[in-house]
């Protein structure tokens, strides 16, 4: 039913074409003309050499580019291997393309591509962003092996990174969603991703698709969904993730509405299973559980100090409606400390934390609103890393995010109290 | 002499007996009204407050601010809020027909203009209400960008932005009961017109080297130059 809706009939003609496939690799893509041609030819070159036997499909499901993507996707197949089609393959690698409605978001995106993997029939998917620097075979079939090959449900990646990068996903993304939802994965927010058709067919009958953080991060709520579900989850190792290693502070606020904000909301919708969930368990891994490297990165850390105090100090009226008298003051007396002595540990930042999505859930306010007085703490807690971590291995930061994810779970009761009290 | 007593006395217990005569029927319908609007009024507060929880107002105005606004001035909640105006107007308007039905001329001719004057003044209040929800959220939602931004007087900018929605909000709700029109506008003009001028003034005189720089920032051959440097302040969150 959702499928007559969703999927054009262009789209359905092509798909019906194909038949039924073994393995699917979808592409979001919104005007990505320059890399799309590189992206499809990778993840053919990875079906050849890793899925030979295989029945594969491409589909590229495309937010309204005004660049040529769409045909960017189709053209590549005779102009970059016009020799290859099919031809290392047993069988033909399919291409297909189609326009989603309503706008470019990653939701939309998504649904698409789970509509088409329902209707083919897929038994593993993969969604590959055309944005992905580092992407090639081995990513590829990474993604796929063990949902395909293995019976895994859910494939978040893993990357090698340096020790001051995805600091969000660090503080606050991973241990909570460990200590919360029994399951750590350390990549929740992610463009690469790979999933079984049951899933898939899941999620698509699920009537969250209107909802702003599964329209912003529909991988978040996917990767919860399926734990929430009692299927098979797993990380696996992609390698170095590529990209810039700094970035503005438009940036933190976009990401933490999407993805905090996404967590947040998967916490309501999903609190029968969270509040029942009692002791965290490890999550199967393929390659190394974590990689960090520590090349020097240039961080104006006064400035993330400055930015921390200031926040404070100017939406202490906001905070107040958030967070208890006693976290407030105590983060208030931090932030009047100087730079050295500025700290914000564990215990007071999981306090924090564990207040905003209590604020969250009772909409003490405007939701967005919440998740952007959330900035300036978050800096906060950031520049503590920072400074505490300036020359620290990579073993001491994994010791001390262990730390971070026990503290979680200690103070989880808390939430639940405070969940429940209004 | 002592007839034309008794028949004054007379008449005047008979003007009497008719005056009671013809105002007592007219009290007691007045009475029968007032006492039939209670429950309608009643009513209608209930089915309102059935309707509200039904609608989820209250979640809403908890999620746009206006519960906080509401609570910062001791008031009850929106739903309460509004189930007690409809009430109050409901009962107030069925006291006014009861007091019409006394037959009261100068009675009648100021519940009349009490009458057309009442839609006026309850649509101010509305205005008014709205003014200073939107006022509050705006003014929220200018402190945060500019704070996360790192603007430099984060406060002046979520002043600013309610003061504008505010004064606006009450030269309109004043404009509506018809108060000094002219005067309000002119003034509402002159104040906005006068910050505009002020502003222009101060940024360009005051400012003209960091007006130069926005320029260039934004214009100019900075643009790749700030860029970098933003890219210096913070690691990647994601």
């Amino acid at each position: 039913m959702a499928e007559e809706t969703l999927l054009s009939d262009d789209f359905l003609r092509q798909l019906m074409g194909v038949g039924e496939v073994d393995l699917m690799v979808g592409i979001p893509t919104h005007n990505n003309a320059q890399t799309i041609g590189a992206t499809v030819a990778v993840v053919e070159e990875s079906f050849r050499q890793n899925f030979t036997r295989d029945r594969v499909v491409i589909v590229n499901v495309d937010g309204g580019s005004r660049d040529g993507t769409p045909d960017e996707v189709l053209k590549s197949i005779t102009e970059t291997h016009p020799s290859l089609r099919g031809l290392t393959s047993l069988r033909t690698i399919h291409r297909i393309t189609t326009r989603y409605t309503g706008g470019p978001s990653p939701g939309g995106a998504l649904r698409s591509i789970l509509a088409a993997a329902d209707l083919v029939r897929a038994k593993a998917c993969a969604v590959i962003s055309p944005q992905s620097p580092g992407l090639d075979t081995n990513v590829v079939k990474n993604l796929l092996q063990p949902a395909y090959r293995e019976n895994f449900d859910f494939v978040a990646p893993l990357y090698s990174r340096h020790k001051f990068e995805g600091l969000l996903a660090r503080l606050v993304l991973y241990p909570m969603t460990r200590a919360l939802f029994g399951r750590g994965i350390r990549e929740l927010h992610s463009t690469d991703f790979g999933f079984s058709g049951k899933l898939a067919t899941q999620c698509l009958g699920e009537d969250v698709w209107g909802e702003d953080p599964v329209r912003k991060s529909p991988e978040i709520w996917m990767v919860i969904s399926a734990i929430a579900s009692g299927l098979n989850c797993g990380q696996t190792f992609l390698g170095p993730k590529v990209q810039p290693a700094t970035t503005s502070g438009t940036d933190i606020v976009t990401a933490i509405r999407e993805t905090v904000g996404a967590l947040f909301w998967c916490l309501e919708s999903h609190q029968d299973f969270w509040t029942r969930v009692a002791n965290p368990e490890p999550v199967p891994t393929f390659g190394p559980d974590h990689e960090l490297t520590t090349d020097t990165v240039r961080i104006n850390r006064k400035r993330i100090y400055e930015l921390f105090q200031k926040g404070v100090t100017d939406l202490s009226p906001i905070l107040k409606t958030i967070l208890t008298d006693q976290t407030r003051t105590e983060v208030e007396r931090i932030a009047a400390l100087d730079e050295r002595n500025c700290r914000i540990e564990n215990q007071l930042w999981v306090t924090v934390v564990l207040e905003f999505a209590t604020a969250y859930h009772h909409n003490v306010m405007n939701r967005d609103h919440l998740l952007q007085s959330f900035v300036p703490l978050y800096r906060g807690r950031m520049y503590s890393f920072l400074a505490e971590h300036h020359s620290s291995t990579p073993d001491e930061i994994e010791k001390d995010t262990e730390k971070l994810c026990l503290e979680f779970e200690r103070q989880k009761p808390y939430l639940l109290e405070t969940w429940k009290a209004k | 002499m002592k007839d034309l007593i008794i028949q004054g006395l007379q008449q005047a217990y008979q003007n009497l007996v008719h005056m009671i005569s013809v105002f007592l029927p007219r009290l007691v319908a007045m009475l029968l009204i007032m006492l039939a609007g209670l429950f309608v009024a009643l009513l209608m507060k209930y089915l309102l407050r059935l309707i509200l929880r039904f609608t989820q107002l209250n979640r809403l105005s908890e999620e746009s601010g206006a519960s906080q606004v509401l609570r910062n001035a001791a008031l009850p909640t929106i739903s309460e809020l509004l189930t007690r105006s409809l009430f109050w107007v409901t009962w107030l308007a069925f006291t006014l027909v009861g007091l019409s039905v006394l037959g009261i001329p100068e009675l009648h001719e100021q519940i009349s203009r009490l009458f057309q004057l009442l839609p006026e003044v309850f649509v101010a209040i509305l205005i008014l209400f709205v003014g200073v929800l939107a006022a509050n959220f705006l003014s929220r939602a200018a402190l945060l960008a500019a704070v996360n931004a790192g603007f430099r007087s984060p406060r002046l900018w979520s002043g600013s932005t309610r003061f504008v929605i505010l004064i606006l909000a009450i030269s309109m709700a004043l404009e509506q009961i018809g108060l000094a029109n002219q005067t309000v506008t002119s003034a509402f003009s002159i104040v906005f017109g006068a910050c505009m001028f002020a502003l222009a003034i101060a940024f360009g005189l005051g400012g003209r080297d960091l007006a130069r720089q926005t320029l260039e920032r934004y214009l100019g051959d900075n643009r790749k130059r700030d860029k970098e440097k933003e890219k210096e302040e913070e690691p990647s969150p994601l």
